[in-house]
């Protein structure tokens, strides 16, 4: 007998989970599907077309906040995963004064809201400018460095945390063993420790990157005059002619993330199950 | 020998302390400049320390708190509204989620995370674009009402029109969009648990219900407060959802401090509020915080 649910139980249960999957992808699948429509964006269908797609793909503006998102995530995530390895390092391999609040302001970005986060960024660099102009004449201004600079805050502690169960795997007789062998602090975090964290790396990397790229609360106040594909998305709903180019590229950013999301998650576990470690932090 | 070795350990020591300052000074110097310091800048915004506008009072004074705190402006039932809001939206996560996390914990058996997979994928693609499909979707000529139109159930001048711009839309969408969130945490807690108590409780000739009860439904309580704690806190500060499928009648707390610092630029108004939000969030992280593991986000 099972103790958890009766077969009738574990019947419903299982229709609730299938009816969970259809609403949480209906939406997806809709705008996937309006986007290949010839007419509005209403019923009923009227025929299959590459139109929008087209359009969207030959279309300046908005391949240019395409862009400016590509810069950006790629920016902020690297700098994002090189400052997380450091922190991860050092909050697991090392003993030092105040760790207990150098954790929690690691991890507190996760909980500020991002729109008082995105409005302080916007008093630091606004009062900076001021500062500038009144002494020296010029200014900064926003842009993609101050959304590179937000964005590298906001996704650190999803970096540490996806870093920190890899590391803490990795036996530290490893390190000893390459000391042993007459390695150096140096290059025993290049030769042994950093290939051993790769998998964690790239996934951070990836979470990294696809927060960065979708995000629109924080970069919507420091964008200024270089709109990212949110920002850019935006501000083009008020068109209604636009909007199916919208869902074309929307579309086709849905698509390549959930594959690039899932083939990462898959990576990580074929790697996992090859060298042993990390197999039981999958998820 | 002794004195050669304490040197060592000496210098050994100082090596270490440089290394580790080394590891933490990129990382920390960065949290400092761009988070530490500009929610200094909010708080000192707020009580008019520091005024950048040419429209600011440039007093110091506490003004602007009192009077949000008295409830002299619009703001404090604004923000009374948007914890309404948040409170209704974790609660429906929560409740949507569990049954998902107790069926994949408890009755599958082959590839569960494959399953749990499914369910988290979506949280990990685009935000804002399903805030945007139901837009599409809901809207006056949008997805449902044109069907309804087109299969004859609805005259055509005569939408249903509380389907997009209201506080029901706002709270629909934001449960959409966190439901894959929480059904992490849900399934941690009820994968964890020890599966013996479960039988133990059956043996002692308790029914299914009961061990639900009195057994499964407590034990997994942290990972239901952490759930909770995790919709409750993103969502309490949020404006784009409301932006775009709120309306009027969905505006929040989270848009009035945009539309302070974007529309109205009343910057220490903005500053008092935003402040405020902060705090409050600090309060309940400090409250619930030993149930929450960050790490539990990403597992």
């Amino acid at each position: 007998m099972d103790v958890a649910a009766s077969s009738w139980a574990k019947r419903w249960l299982r229709v609730f989970f299938a009816l969970l999957v259809a609403f949480l992808y209906a939406p997806i699948v809709i705008l996937a599907i309006f986007s290949m429509n010839s007419g509005d964006i209403s019923f009923p269908l009227e025929g299959f077309t590459t139109e929008w797609y087209r359009r969207a793909l030959t279309n300046p503006h908005l391949l240019g906040a395409l862009r400016r998102s590509l810069v950006v995530a790629s920016f902020s995530s690297v700098i994002a995963v090189a400052l997380g390895v450091l922190l991860a390092f050092a909050l697991l391999r090392r003993r030092f004064p105040g760790k207990p609040a150098v954790s929690a302001l690691a991890f507190s970005p996760l909980v500020v809201p991002y729109v008082v986060f995105g409005i302080s960024l916007l008093i630091l660099f606004t009062a900076l400018d001021k500062f500038l102009t009144a002494t020296m004449g010029t200014y900064i201004g926003l842009g993609l460095h101050a959304i590179v600079i937000g964005h590298v805050v906001v996704s650190l502690p999803y970096a540490i945390l996806t870093i920190m169960p890899l590391l803490e795997q990795l036996s530290v007789t490893l390190d000893e063993a390459a000391r042993d062998l007459g390695a150096d602090g140096w290059s025993t975090f290049r030769r042994v420790t950093l290939p051993l964290l790769t998998p964690a790396l790239v996934s951070a990397f990836l979470i990294a990157f696809t927060l960065s790229f979708d995000e629109y609360a924080i970069a919507s106040f420091l964008a200024g005059t270089e709109p990212t594909w949110p920002v850019y998305l935006f501000a083009q709903l008020r068109v209604p002619s636009q909007l199916p180019q919208l869902l074309a590229v929307s579309s086709i950013v849905l698509v390549v993330s959930l594959a690039v999301v899932l083939s990462a998650e898959i990576g990580r576990r074929v790697v996992a199950r090859k060298t042993g470690i990390g197999a039981d932090t999958a998820l | 020998m002794e004195a050669a070795g304490g040197a060592r350990g000496l210098e050994g020591r100082s090596k270490e302390r440089l290394a580790t300052a080394g590891l933490l000074g990129g990382p920390l110097l960065w949290l400092t400049l761009f988070f530490v310091i500009p929610v200094l800048f909010v708080a000192a915004y707020s009580v008019g320390i520091v005024h950048i506008l040419p429209m600011d009072a440039g007093v110091a004074s506490f003004a602007d708190w009192r009077r949000f705190l008295r409830g002299d402006t619009i703001y404090l039932s604004l923000f009374w509204k948007s914890v309404r809001v948040s409170l209704t939206v974790s609660f429906i996560v929560v409740l949507l989620s569990y049954p998902v996390g107790y069926f994949l914990a408890l009755t599958v058996r082959k590839r569960k995370y494959v399953l749990l997979l499914l369910i988290i994928a979506p949280f990990l693609t685009s935000y804002l674009l399903r805030v945007l499909a139901w837009k599409v979707i809901l809207g006056d000529k949008g997805v449902v009402n044109s069907f309804l139109v087109w299969i004859g159930a609805r005259p055509a001048d005569d939408p249903i029109s509380w389907l997009l711009y209201s506080q029901f839309t706002v709270v629909l969408v934001l449960a959409y969009v966190w439901v894959p969130f929480v059904a992490l945490p849900i399934f941690v807690s009820l994968n964890n648990l020890d599966r013996s108590l479960l039988e133990a409780s059956s043996d002692l000739g308790a029914s299914r219900w009961r061990t639900f009860l009195r057994i499964t439904l407590p034990l997994s309580m942290p990972g239901v407060v952490a759930a909770f704690v995790f919709v409750f806190v993103p969502t309490i500060g949020e404006f784009v959802t409301p932006l775009l499928v709120g309306g009027t009648r969905g505006y929040l707390f989270g848009n009035a401090i945009n539309d302070l610092f974007t529309k109205g630029l009343d910057w220490q108004t903005g500053s008092v509020l935003a402040f405020f939000l902060l705090t409050v969030v600090g309060i309940l992280m400090a409250v619930f915080g030993r149930f929450v593991r960050a790490r539990s986000v990403v597992g």
